[in-house]
C-alpha cells in the first residue's frame, strides 16, 4: 500500500482534538519524569495508567501510552547527563560522553542536544512509520533464532571493542555480566539456576536493579569515599544554547542514526539499549577523532539519544500491524487497549486506518512538545549541579530504592541493590567499564534461549552462522568489531614507528 | 463530563504514581465474625502489571466498588515471582481482608516440585473465568486439523517444532499433551520449543519460524481472522464465537475438554462467616454488566463456581494433572 494520504490528514485532525492534545502534554511530561527517575520506567507508569484509561476512547488512551513511552526517552537521558545515573536501559550510551560533557561545564548544551537529536530521531522515525510500516513488519518476522542470537553477539562484541586499550577489562566485565543472566529459570528446561531456594530470583536479577545499583548507589558510595577530598568548587552549566559547530558536528551523527534505531526498534525482540550502544559504536569507528569519545563528544551524545527515540517509535510497528508487541512498554499497552476492547492485530490497519494515523500524527505532536518541554527544563534541571553533594546523594539513594521496589516489590531486591552498589564502587575504583557488563545482563538471557533455540532448528552451529543472509552479515560485522581494535592499535604502532 | 473526571481521576493518579506506587498495608486489627470486613481489602495479583492476572484483578476491583457490591476500599497489589509463588506466600500470611487470583499453576507448581505451597493450603473462593487453548499452524500449512498434526507426530514425535509459552507444565503444553496422548503418541519425544511470552511464540509462529503453536485462543483469534495463520483445534466444548469454522477436540474425535481457567482464593483458615461473605459478593459480581463486557473484551468466558464447587473442581483438576505431568516425563 502506498502512503495514505486521505487517512493521515483526517488523523491529524483527531489528534488535534483539545482532549488529545492535553493528553499529549500530560503524557509527555509524566513520560519525561518517570524517564528522569532511575529504575521507574516507562513500562511501569503505562501499568500504573491502566486503571485509569478503562472507560476512555481507545484512541485517546493509546496517545497518552505511547506518548509517555518516547517521552520516556527523551526524559532517561537527564539523569544520564548530570548525574551519571541512565533512568532505563536506553539511556545507558547517553552516559558516555553526557556526564563527560556536563563536568567540562556543557551540561545545559549536552541536556539540548540530547533534546534534539531525540526530535531528529523521533521525527525520522516517524515519517518511516508512514512509508514503510508494513513491508518492516515483514521484514522483522524474518528474525528467528539465529538472526537474533548474533545481532546480540554484534552488539556485545562492538561494546566490548568500544573499551580500546582497556579489552580485557571490559570482556572480563562483559562476562560477569553474562554470568548474572543466567540466574533464574531456565525456559527450554526449566531448571533453577542459582536461585537459592529464593522465589524472587526465579524470575532472574531484573537489569534495572543492576543498572541503579552500579551507576546511582555505586556513584553514591564512590563519592561517599572521597565526600571530605572533593573541593568546593562550582561548577559551571554553560549556554543552553548549542553553537554553529557543534550543530556541525553532530547534525549527520543524529540524521544516519535516527534509520539505525529505526530497524532495530521495529525487531520485536531489541529495543532501545541495543539500538543506541550500537548506534555509539557505529559513530565512534566513523568519526575522525575517535580519542575524543567518552571525553565528552558531542556526536557520542547526539547518536545514541538519535537512536532510542527512533527505536520506541518503531517499536510500534509490530504492535500495530501484527499485534505483536515489540518491547516491554509495547506489551502493557497491548494489554492495556484489549482490556478497552480493541485487538490490535493484522486487520487494524484494515478496519480502523484512521486509529492508526491519528496516533501517529499524535507522536508527530508529541516530540515537537517534548523538545520545547526538555528544552525549557534545562535551566531547571542544570540546577542539580548546584545542590551539595551531602543534599543530592542522599537523595538519589531515595529515588533508587523507590525505583527499585516499584520493580517487582519485593525487599529481596534491596539487597540486590546494595551489592550492585558495592560491585559498582570495586569497578569504579579498579577502572573497570560497567557498561558491557549492563548490555550484557539485558541481552544475556536472549542471546542464550535464541542460541539454544537456534541449534535445535539448525542442528549445528555452522548453520546457524549461513542460516540466512541477515546472519551471514551479522557474522561478518561481529568479526570486524573484534579486529578493529587491534587494527587500530597496530595502526599506531605503525605510525609510531614512523615517527 | 465523563471525560472531565477522568481527567481528575488521572491528575490524582499521576501524582500519587509520581510520589511512589506504595503499599499501604493495614495491619493489625483482628477480622471478627459478622462484622467482616473490617478493614481495607487487597486483592492480589501474583505477577506484572499488564497480565492476564493483573488484568483479572484489577476488573475484580473496577467492577466490585463501581457497582457498589463492596464498600470498603480495595487495592491491587502486584506480587510477580515463581509463578505465582511470591504472591501466594504473601497471601498465606494474610487474613481474611487479601484474596488473590489463582490458576492451575497453584497446582502444577507443587507437582512438579517447585513450591511448597498447593490449592490445599488456600481456601478456595471461586473459579471466576476461563480460556480455552488452541493449537494453530501456518495458513499454507499441510494440516487442516489437528488430528492430522497428531498422526504425523505419532509416526515421528521429533519431526514438528511446537512453540508454547512461558514454561512446560503449564496448560498451554499440557493440553497438548493430553490430546497427543489420546492418539497414542509418545510424548516424552515431542519437540517443544519454549518461547518467553505468547507474544514471542506469535512472532516466532508468523515469522515461520515453527510449525505448531499451542497457546490461548484469544491470543492468536486476530491473526487467525486475518488469515495470517490457521487454527486447527481449541479445547473447548463447543465452537468458539467468531471461529466456528474452528473444530474443537471433540468433534474430531477425542475425549477432552481442556479449560484455561482463573479463580479466586483467600488465606487458609478462613471462617464459615467470612466464606460466606465473598461467596455473595462474587456470585453479585459475576452477574453485572459491567463484568459481562470486561469478559467480552478480553475474550474471556465465564466459568463461575462457588466456593463449594470450586473445592471440588480443583480436586478433580489436580488428579488430571498429576497424570499429565506423569506422562509428558516432567514428573515420576
Amino acid at each position: 500500500m502506498g502512503v495514505d494520504f486521505q487517512h493521515i490528514v483526517e488523523g491529524f485532525m483527531v489528534a488535534i482534538k483539545p482532549i488529545n492534545l492535553f493528553l499529549i502534554i500530560i503524557g509527555g511530561f509524566l513520560g519525561t519524569v518517570v524517564g528522569m527517575l532511575p529504575g521507574l520506567g516507562p513500562a511501569t507508569a503505562v501499568a500504573v495508567l491502566i486503571p485509569i484509561t478503562f472507560g476512555m476512547d481507545p484512541t485517546s488512551a493509546l496517545i497518552l501510552m505511547a506518548t509517555i513511552y518516547y517521552g520516556a526517552m527523551y526524559g532517561g537521558s537527564r539523569s544520564s547527563i548530570l548525574i551519571n545515573t541512565p533512568g532505563d536501559g536506553s539511556a545507558i550510551a547517553a552516559t558516555f560522553d553526557g556526564y563527560p560533557m556536563a563536568q567540562k561545564g556543557q551540561a545545559g548544551q549536552a541536556l539540548t542536544i540530547s533534546a534534539i537529536a531525540s526530535l531528529i530521531g523521533g521525527l525520522f522515525a516517524i515519517i518511516g512509520f508512514i512509508v514503510l510500516a508494513k513491508p518492516l513488519a515483514a521484514f522483522a518476522l524474518e528474525f528467528g533464532p539465529a538472526e537474533y542470537f548474533l545481532l546480540f553477539l554484534f552488539t556485545l562484541s562492538a561494546i566490548v571493542s568500544l573499551s580500546i586499550g582497556n579489552m580485557v577489562k571490559g570482556f572480563i566485565s562483559m562476562s560477569i555480566g553474562l554470568v548474572l543472566s543466567t540466574v533464574g529459570v531456565d525456559l527450554q528446561s526449566g531448571v533453577h539456576r542459582f536461585t537459592f531456594d529464593i522465589p524472587q530470583l526465579s524470575e532472574g536479577v531484573d537489569f534495572l536493579v543492576v543498572i541503579i545499583g552500579i551507576y546511582a548507589v555505586g556513584e553514591v558510595f564512590y563519592n561517599y569515599i572521597s565526600i571530605d577530598k572533593l573541593k568546593k568548587e562550582k561548577k559551571k552549566v554553560g549556554s543552553k544554547w548549542i553553537t554553529k559547530e557543534q550543530w556541525n558536528q553532530t547534525k549527520w551523527p543524529m540524521l544516519r542514526n535516527g534509520p539505525i534505531g529505526f530497524l532495530i526498534g521495529v525487531l520485536p525482540g531489541a529495543g532501545g539499549s541495543i539500538a543506541s550502544m550500537l548506534s555509539y559504536s557505529t559513530e565512534k569507528q566513523l568519526s575522525k577523532h575517535p580519542e575524543k569519545f567518552g571525553k565528552g563528544a558531542i556526536e557520542g551524545l547526539a547518536a545514541p539519544e538519535s537512536s532510542n527515540n527512533a527505536a520506541s517509535v518503531g517499536a510500534f510497528i509490530p504492535l500495530l500491524t501484527m499485534g505483536v508487541p515489540g518491547s516491554g512498554t509495547t506489551a502493557v499497552i497491548l494489554g492495556a487497549v484489549v482490556m478497552l476492547g480493541l485487538r490490535p492485530g493484522p486487520l487494524l490497519f484494515e478496519n480502523n486506518p484512521e486509529m492508526v494515523w491519528t496516533l501517529v500524527d499524535s507522536m508527530f505532536i508529541g516530540n515537537i512538545f517534548l523538545v520545547i518541554l526538555n528544552i525549557l527544563l534545562v535551566g531547571l534541571l542544570v540546577r542539580i549541579l548546584d545542590t551539595p553533594p551531602k543534599v543530592l546523594y542522599p537523595l538519589i539513594l531515595v529515588l533508587a530504592f523507590i525505583g527499585t521496589y516499584t520493580l517487582s516489590y519485593s525487599m529481596i531486591d534491596f539487597y540486590i541493590l546494595v551489592i550492585f552498589g558495592l560491585i559498582g564502587l570495586g569497578m569504579k575504583l579498579l577502572d573497570f567499564p560497567v557498561a558491557p557488563l549492563i548490555l550484557a545482563v539485558i541481552v544475556g538471557g536472549d542471546m542464550e534461549q535464541n542460541f539454544r533455540k537456534s541449534i535445535v532448528a539448525q542442528d549445528n552451529f555452522l548453520n546457524v552462522i549461513v542460516a540466512s543472509p541477515v546472519t551471514i552479515a551479522l557474522t561478518i560485522l561481529t568479526i570486524l568489531s573484534i579486529c578493529y581494535p587491534f587494527f587500530i592499535g597496530w595502526l599506531r604502532k605503525r605510525k609510531q614507528k614512523n615517527t | 463530563m465523563r471525560k472531565l473526571i477522568g481527567i481528575m481521576i488521572l491528575f490524582t493518579t499521576l501524582l500519587i504514581a509520581g510520589c511512589s506506587s506504595g503499599s499501604d498495608e493495614a495491619s493489625g486489627s483482628d477480622s471478627g465474625g459478622s462484622d467482616f470486613p473490617t478493614k481495607n481489602i487487597e486483592i492480589i495479583a501474583p505477577a506484572s502489571p499488564g497480565g492476564g492476572w493483573d488484568a483479572t484483578a484489577r476488573s475484580m476491583q473496577k467492577v466490585f466498588s463501581d457497582e457498589g457490591i463492596i464498600e470498603k476500599s480495595m487495592n491491587v497489589v502486584n506480587k510477580p515471582g515463581g509463578g505465582g509463588e511470591v504472591g501466594w506466600q504473601y497471601l498465606k500470611s494474610k487474613d481474611a481482608h487479601t484474596i488473590s487470583i489463582n490458576s492451575s499453576l497453584v497446582i502444577t507448581n507443587n507437582l512438579l516440585g517447585q513450591s511448597e505451597l498447593t490449592y490445599n493450603d488456600f481456601t478456595p473462593l471461586a473459579i471466576l473465568t476461563t480460556e480455552w487453548n488452541s493449537v494453530t499452524v501456518a495458513p499454507d500449512s499441510k494440516f487442516n486439523t489437528g488430528a492430522e498434526i497428531m498422526e504425523q507426530l505419532k509416526k515421528d514425535p521429533t519431526s514438528l517444532k511446537i512453540a508454547v509459552a512461558p514454561s512446560l507444565g503449564n496448560d498451554d503444553h499440557l493440553s497438548f499433551v493430553q490430546a497427543a496422548q489420546e492418539f497414542g503418541v509418545d510424548v516424552t519425544k515431542l519437540n517443544f520449543m519454549i518461547y518467553e511470552s505468547g507474544g514471542d511464540v506469535l512472532t516466532a509462529m508468523l515469522g515461520g519460524h515453527v510449525d505448531v503453536a499451542t497457546s490461548s485462543v484469544s491470543e492468536f483469534k486476530e491473526q487467525v481472522l486475518a488469515g495470517k495463520l490457521k487454527m486447527v483445534a481449541v479445547t473447548s466444548e463447543k465452537p468458539i464465537e467468531g471461529l466456528e469454522d474452528v473444530p474443537t477436540w471433540k468433534e474430531q474425535g477425542v475425549d477432552m475438554v481442556f479449560p484455561h481457567w482463573r479463580g479466586i482464593m483467600g488465606p487458609p483458615d478462613m471462617t464459615e462467616d467470612e466464606i460466606t461473605y465473598w461467596d455473595e459478593k462474587i456470585s453479585k459480581l459475576v452477574e453485572t454488566d459491567a463484568w459481562k463486557k470486561i469478559l467480552k473484551n478480553n475474550e474471556w468466558e465465564d466459568y463461575y463456581m462457588d466456593s463449594t464447587e470450586s473445592a471440588k473442581f480443583l480436586e478433580k483438576q489436580m488428579e488430571n494433572y498429576n497424570e499429565l505431568l506423569n506422562v509428558s516425563g516432567l514428573i515420576d
